[in-house]
This record gives structure tokens, sequence and C-alpha cells, in this order.
């Protein structure tokens, strides 16, 4: 029986080796980007949280800004899946670098180069169920060296999200207030 | 039981035999193109293009024209040198060495020069042909496909250029830009290889 197992499992890490093998270079994930790690999001129904999405875009390498200067350039976006009806809201990308490259030294083009943040606000529904959720993302991009163009990419990453009952805010003390307790 | 293990023995020999002859098949490709860190020029080291030892045919393929819908099939260009153009709207290099495309079609073409230009966009076909007529091209412009991609060795980066000679041999493949006189020095090669052989072959274009 066990003979018959190992005869199972090696045609089976056949088929696997076999199927990496057939994989073409251009589909094997070559990554030009990074998604640095999001911390936890502390998130109470209702509110709104505000979150940053780092990326780090690899040395040697750029990708179009969110608004590209050209319309047949594919701009940088940042999609979410989200559960319930959480959302993430108000996402900021920041400017592109205006820079030329040596292919057209004439052309100014918006874009991301080394690290780069995009902020963001999860939103949680007053009614949503207490607990920690996984957020999928999706980064996607296209990017370029000097010298040449590759195929658009996504970059996937998740985060997770918890929401937790609103804790009463203690108003902070004004400091220019006059308090009733002092007296000059 | 000892039957069982038999035919299940069999059966394992039998799937490695079909997987390692499917992966035989597999492996009539141009190789891997090797990627350049800069734009070539015509003083720099030909490792900038990327040098087989032995010259390779290139793969057949039949894609659709953008410009008037016909199928174009490369066998059917033999005893032409072919320049086999890959690349993409996004795609600024790609964009900037348009230009010498077209020069060199129109230089080049009444002596045997076919230009085609595969692009890789996924996006609708009105804004491929709306972007080439812009940039004058005047050479086809075909929808490449992921399979014609693949028999290419995978197209890891754009632009990759094959030059073709009229034999049907691929003389030599770039990735990335290049410089205009790179493009006519190796399509002059291309053109030198007769119809029956390859007297230009790769080795002979790098010293």
């Amino acid at each position: 029986m066990k003979l018959l197992y190992s005869l199972v499992l090696l045609t089976a890490v056949m088929t696997g080796v076999f199927a990496a093998g057939q994989e073409s270079p251009a589909r094997q994930g070559r990554t030009f980007v990074t998604a640095l790690p999001v911390n936890p999001v502390a998130v109470s129904p209702g509110r709104r949280t505000p979150v940053d999405f780092t990326f780090r875009v690899e040395s040697g390498y750029h990708i179009n800004s969110s608004q590209p200067l050209g319309e047949e350039l594919i701009p940088t976006q940042l999609h979410f899946s989200l559960p319930g009806e959480m959302a993430v809201g108000k996402i900021q990308y920041p400017a592109g670098e205006l820079m030329d490259f040596p292919f057209d030294p004439k052309t100014k083009l918006s874009v991301y180069s080394g690290d780069f943040v995009v902020h963001g606000l999860i939103v949680a529904p007053t009614a949503a169920a207490l607990g920690t959720y996984t957020v999928h993302g999706e980064l996607r991009y296209q990017a370029c060296d000097n010298n040449a163009c590759y195929p658009p990419k996504k970059l996937p990453f998740t985060f997770d999200v918890k929401i937790s009952p609103a804790v009463k805010r203690i108003p902070k003390a004004r400091p220019n207030a006059a308090s009733p307790h002092i007296h000059n | 039981m000892n039957r069982r293990v038999i035919l299940l023995l069999a059966f394992v020999i039998a799937v490695t035999g079909a997987l390692l002859g499917l992966k035989g098949l597999a492996g009539h490709q141009v190789r891997q193109a090797v990627p350049v860190s800069s734009p070539v020029s015509p003083n720099d080291s030909p490792s900038a293009s990327a040098p087989v030892s032995q010259p390779i045919f290139a793969p057949d393929f039949s894609l659709k024209s953008l410009s008037d819908g016909r199928q174009v099939q490369l066998s059917a260009l033999r005893g032409k040198a072919v320049l086999i153009n890959f690349w993409a709207t996004y795609c600024g290099p790609c964009k900037e060495e348009m230009p010498f495309l077209v020069d060199l079609q129109k230089r080049y073409g009444p002596e045997g020069l076919q230009i085609l230009g595969v692009t890789m966009d996924d996006g609708d076909e009105k804004a491929i042909i709306e972007f080439t007529r812009k940039m004058g091209v005047n050479y086809p412009i075909l929808q490449g496909t992921e399979k014609m991609a693949d028999s290419y060795g995978g197209i890891n980066g754009l632009p990759t250029t094959f030059f073709v000679g009229r034999s049907g041999k691929v003389v030599k493949e770039l990735l990335g830009s290049a410089e205009k006189p790179v493009f006519e020095d190796l399509v002059k090669q291309a053109l030198q290889q007769s119809a029956g052989g390859a007297e230009h072959s790769r080795e002979k274009q790098n010293p």
C-alpha cells in the first residue's frame, strides 16, 4: 500500500515539475514592486480610520503614477475586495515625480520610483459585526526601466481589519481654555 | 496486489514519457532574450543583444493584421528578411523606435525587408490602430497572442525585436530599445542571408 501511495505522489510531483517547466517567462511572476506589510487596522463601527499602504519599486525601475501624462499609459491603481459592507474610501495617491528617460529625453513622465505611500480610509458600517477581517488589496501597475517596458502586473496584498466596539472619547483638555479652578 | 503495483508502475512510466515528449515538443522555441540595462548603441558590446550558438528558425505563426483584418503568416514571407518587433502602446521605448522602423521599411522594403509589428496590448483594436496611424506606421500591425509570444521564448520586456534572415533563420534578437544604426546594421545582415542558408549566422555577428 505504501508503494501505491509513493507512486501516486511521484506522479503528482512529476506533473508539478512539468507544469512549472512549461510556464512561460512572461508569466513567471517577475515583480517590480513589493507591498510593505500593513499593520492591523483597528476600526469601530460607523467610524473612519486612516490607513497607509507603502509600496517599494525595485531599484532601476519606475511605474506610472496614478495620473500618467499620456492617454496610452497605464495608471497605477489600488483595488480592494472587502468583506461585508466595509469600504476603503478617499484613496489618495501621491503626486508622481516628473522625470525624463534616455529613450525620450524630451518628454517628462509622471512616475513613482523608490517608496511611495497611498493613503486611504477604512470605513466600517454602524451595524458591522465585531471581529477581525482580512482585506484583499491589489496594486495594478506597469513598470519600465531606462530601456524597456514590461507587461502590466497585479500585486496582491492583504491586511487585517479589527472591528471593535467604539470607545467613548474623553474630550482633551483645551490648554487655552480658562479653568474655573484657576484664578490669576 | 503485485499486478496492481505493476499496472501503476506502467502508468507512471507512461505519464513520464508523455510529459517528457510534450516538453521536447515545447522546446522548439527561440530561446529567452537577455535583458539589457541601457539602450544599445553601435559602439556597445554585442552582449546587449542575445547571441545564440546555433541559428534557429523563427517559429512560424499566423496572426491577424489590425490594419486590414487579413491573416499574416510568417512562412509565407520566406525569401524576405523579416523584422518582428514586439511592442505595446504603453511602452515609451517602443514608441521611440517606431520612426526608425518606418524609415527602414521605406528604404529597405524594395530590397526585400518586411517589418511586422506585433502588439502585445490587451486594449481595444481601434485605439491601437489610431496610435499607429498617428505614428505613421507603414508596416502591418499584428495582434500578438500569448501562445505566439511563448513560441519566441516568452516576451519578457518590450520592445523585443527579432531579425529573421531570408532563409527564415533568426539572425539576432534585441531586448529593449536600440539606436537606429544598430537596427540598420542588423537589417542589412538579415537581407544578406540567402534564402537557402545562413551565411550570416549569429556567431559571425558577434566578434
